[in-house]
């Protein structure tokens, strides 16, 4: 019985350290083509230094607007009642199934319209520009943080928003003193989450605004750039502060996740 | 108090009503029926939390049918209490008051109140309110309800999950809170015992209509439908023809057995009916014993048959001689050991006249399809 026990054990085991040990891999073989005086040398750089730059601002301008325009969307997914909701619901999660050079061509293709002309006409220029990293971002991670946000109020008893009703609270009330508290964890997940996958979107981004240096061109797309010039040292910096964000973000997302439980 | 009018609301396939309740102040009703008899969709709908179908809710004259739940003072203890869990204790028995800006003065001496009465004063700053026992958070979310000073207060199952003593504690002082502080209660339950302990009146709802309102002996002794007859387990309805209405207004039922039973304005030869005996009413007397003139009528010779046997009681399945008819006898344990009866003993079972119910069949079609096989 315990040697089935061992058995069983380590055919889960194994293929997580397959698994771990590839990722290590593929990390660690950055390591031939990494120095640390490289490192520092790129990262002086101006155009590296934009990049980062607006990858960050970018990504947190987009994963907020993101979260903000998420929440009411995935509390009136979770709990009210409306005409077309299986078709809005289907329709939401586009962004997710659709590959994001697909949702580059999309948001040009829509910039091209009376739309995207009226928008012009006021000053608000999308293609090739800052605004245009932020659209892109956002469209790509809007519906993740839909979904994650959905399954936290899903999980959020409504009877508590009920009572809460009744002792008092309007609507709105309810939502602001017991569903805002109560999805507090999983607003945050949301957040670090559709921050994480903003900062690494690369196909709608490079679509929508290029990859011109010190303008358009994000952390990923420097990167594609680099590569395609071959240059080695310039993309491993980029990649190393790549990885480092990840991990960072990961580890917040974990920490999160634990005090959930 | 409230007075609900041809209220109907839907949930799915479900339908409940219409319903008329009038509930007067003070009072404490509780409404009894099965799971799935849409009790819980009627306090939601009399709250404002569901929208009707149609009809009309008045809280204090006033018609609060299009009234947000907030603005119409009802307090709502659910079945699953739903205590905040980001929120201590206090906040959560506070919530109300701070909500609606009550005099902190007055707060503070309700809740000083409160706290005596629920014995509250080693829980009350306790901050994870899901560490607290199944009896302290039923009276944290009591208190919770009740501090906001509601003249209404609606209770959704509150006891289901509790074991028999601390139901019992709580309880009592559910009734001393409808007397001391006149909160209006309605009480939605399951359980006939904490139906009947508790409620001034009581409303039976079964499939979604209000089936009978009415006292306690009311609902036990004369139940207003086949329905409500069975859901408080009247084991012994029996399908009859009234044959002859006697000059006093008494009836002769005949079908298999014949029976005396009290009659009702509108009763007629030929007219179909049920009527029935809670096995409890049923006396037992052995063969040969002498018995009085008001036990002649609706006496049977009758041979047990099978004997149940439950915690405090025993349960004597009967069959009369005559029709073959079975009906049950309930006696309490003492009783049975001093009776000492045994299956296949002879006895006689009186059916007395003024412990029968009868109910007028207007379909007897319904009755033999939905009751043939329980009869």
């Amino acid at each position: 019985m315990l040697q089935r026990d061992t058995v069983f054990k380590i055919s889960m085991l194994l293929p997580l350290a397959a698994l771990a040990g590839y990722f290590l891999l593929l990390v660690g073989s950055q390591a031939a083509f990494f120095s640390l005086t490289g490192f520092f040398e790129q990262l002086s750089q101006a155009d590296i230094h934009s990049a980062i730059t607006l990858s960050l601002v970018a990504a947190t301008v987009s994963s907020a607007v993101a979260v903000a325009v998420a929440i009411p969307s995935a509390y009136a997914l979770a709990r009210l009642d409306f005409p077309g909701k299986r078709l809005v619901d289907t329709f939401i999660d586009l962004p997710m199934v659709l590959t994001p050079i697909a949702l580059g061509t999309l948001i040009l293709m829509s910039w091209n319209t009376a739309f995207g002309s009226l928008l012009a006409s006021f000053g608000l220029t999308v293609p090739f520009t800052m605004a245009g990293v932020i659209l892109a971002q956002f469209t790509v991670v809007v519906a993740i943080s839909v979904r994650m946000l959905k399954a936290t109020f899903e999980q959020i008893n409504p009877r508590q928003e009920q009572v809460a009703r009744l002792l008092g609270c309007s609507a709105f009330g309810s939502f602001c003193h017991i569903t805002l508290p109560l999805a507090r964890r999983g607003i945050v997940a949301a957040v670090i989450l559709t921050w994480a996958r903003a900062v690494g979107e690369f196909g709608a981004t490079v679509m929508v605004a290029g990859t011109a240096k010190g303008q358009t061109a994000t952390l990923p797309s420097s990167i594609y750039l680099a590569m395609s010039m071959a240059d080695l040292p310039r993309a491993v910096t980029l990649v190393v502060i790549l990885i480092g964000i990840s991990l960072l973000v990961l580890f917040g997302v974990r920490m999160v996740m634990e005090q959930k439980r | 108090m409230i007075r609900v009018e041809q209220l109907a609301a839907r949930r799915g396939s479900f339908t409940l009503g219409p319903v008329d309740i009038d509930l007067e102040g003070d009072s404490y009703l509780t409404l009894l029926g099965p799971s799935g008899a849409g009790k819980t969709l009627f306090l939601e709908t009399c709250m404002g939390l569901i929208s009707p179908a149609s009809g009309c809710v008045w809280i204090d004259g006033k018609d609060v049918t299009r009234t947000v739940p907030e603005q119409r003072h009802i307090s709502y203890l659910p079945q699953d209490l739903s205590l905040f869990p980001h929120l201590s204790a206090r906040d959560n028995i506070l919530f109300g008051a701070k909500r609606r800006q009550l005099d902190k003065e007055q707060v503070a001496a309700r809740l000083a109140g409160l706290v005596d009465l629920l014995d509250l004063h080693n829980i009350l700053d306790r901050n994870d309110v899901s560490t607290l026992s199944g009896g302290e958070k039923q009276r944290v979310a009591l208190a919770r309800a009740l501090l906001p000073n509601p003249r209404l207060l609606f209770l959704d199952e509150p006891f289901s999950a509790l074991d028999a003593t601390i139901k019992r504690q709580l309880q009592v002082k559910l009734r001393e809170i409808n007397l001391q502080m006149g909160v209006t209660i309605l009480h939605v339950t399951h359980d006939q015992e904490e139906a009947f302990m508790l409620g001034e009146q009581i409303a039976v709802m079964i499939h979604g209509q209000l089936q009978q309102v009415g006292s306690r002996d009311d609902i036990y002794y004369r139940p207003a439908t086949i329905d409500v007859a069975r859901f408080l387990r009247n084991q012994n309805i029996f399908d009859l023809t009234v044959e002859e209405v006697l000059p006093d207004g008494s009836l002769w039922l005949g079908n298999g057995i014949h029976l005396k039973a009290p009659g009702y304005a509108g009763a007629k030869k030929g007219l179909r009916l049920a009527a029935g005996i809670r096995s409890e009413e049923v006396m037992v007397i052995r063969p040969n014993k002498p018995i009085g003139p008001e036990l002649q009528d609706n006496l049977f010779h009758a041979t047990v048959d099978d004997i149940l046997v439950f915690g405090g009681t025993h349960t004597l399945c009967v069959r009369l001689q005559d029709s073959g008819i079975t009906v049950d006898v309930e006696l309490p344990n003492c009783a049975m050991r001093d009776l000492g009866y045994a299956v296949g003993d002879a006895l006689r079972v009186c059916l007395r006249k003024r412990s029968l119910w009868t109910i007028p069949l207007e379909s007897p079609d319904v009755w033999k399809e939905d009751h043939d096989d329980q009869l």
